[in-house]
């Protein structure tokens, strides 16, 4: 890892922005991609059709706003460290319509995300190291 | 599984692996020489097209499959990109950062499948 600027510049705050951006434009994908669906049609598969969903042009934009971020953290953090860092994003879709939609989770979707945090603990340790040598 | 599913998905994931390392070497390289010469540009606009054929080939399967369902395969891409980034772009690999990869790419499965 290089030395690296701080404030807005700070390539963890970028990764947060990243992943904020992902979070968002998954959601927006997914029911843009279900409003415009086609099944029955083979040229539905290049995912070309989808986008007649306006969902699907915001989510295009926080794509290419995430993708910015991610360009600039992966100048500072090596790739094995940013990349299952950045997967938070699957223990924060459950987690947000769980807390924010009151959906149910079952147990076994708790063991699942228990065991996202224990690896993301797990990767953040040697980042942690990494940043008090630097 | 359907064949068409199985290999839109395979080639979603390769290309989305494959781009992730090309932009990772990219931006490596501009941190030394600069952004304005061919190897970066050329580099960042080989991984936007591999991420863009991995962005339509998604938005076709999200068409046809609950994105629970295609959970699993974003979860491969962390074993898959931690693994490359040791062995393509010669990355230190500890004990605790595989273990936790291979923890994260568990739980993802596991959160899809409840």
């Amino acid at each position: 890892m290089q030395n690296r600027p701080s404030g807005f510049g700070n390539p963890w705050l970028q990764l947060g922005l990243s992943i904020a951006c992902v979070l968002v434009s998954e959601l927006l994908l997914k029911r843009g991609a279900t409003e415009v669906a086609e099944p029955q049609s083979g040229f539905s598969w290049t995912g070309v059709n989808g986008l007649a969903s306006p969902l699907v042009w915001w989510a295009i934009l926080l794509i290419i706003a995430s993708f910015i971020s991610w360009l600039y953290v992966l100048r500072y953090i090596p790739l094995s460290m940013a990349y299952p860092l950045s997967r938070v994003v699957d223990v924060l879709v459950p987690l947000g319509c769980w807390f924010f939609l009151a959906e149910h989770i079952s147990g076994l979707r708790w063991c699942g995300i228990s065991l996202v945090v224990t690896g993301l603990a797990l990767v953040a340790r040697p980042i942690a190291k990494m940043e008090e040598r630097l | 599984m359907s064949f068409p599913a199985f290999f839109f998905i395979v080639v979603s994931l390769v290309t989305f692996v494959a781009a992730q390392l090309i932009l990772k070497r990219a931006m490596e390289f501009s941190a030394t020489s600069g952004m304005s010469n061919r190897y970066f540009i050329s580099r960042v606009v080989i991984g936007v097209f591999l991420m863009t054929i991995s962005f339509f080939l998604t938005l076709g399967l999200l068409q046809r499959f609950d994105l629970s369902y295609l959970y699993p395969f974003q979860g491969l891409s962390v074993i898959f990109i931690t693994v490359l980034a040791a062995a393509v772009l010669k990355e230190r690999i500890g004990a605790r950062l595989a273990i936790g990869a291979l923890l994260i790419t568990a739980g993802i499965v596991l959160v899809s499948m409840s």
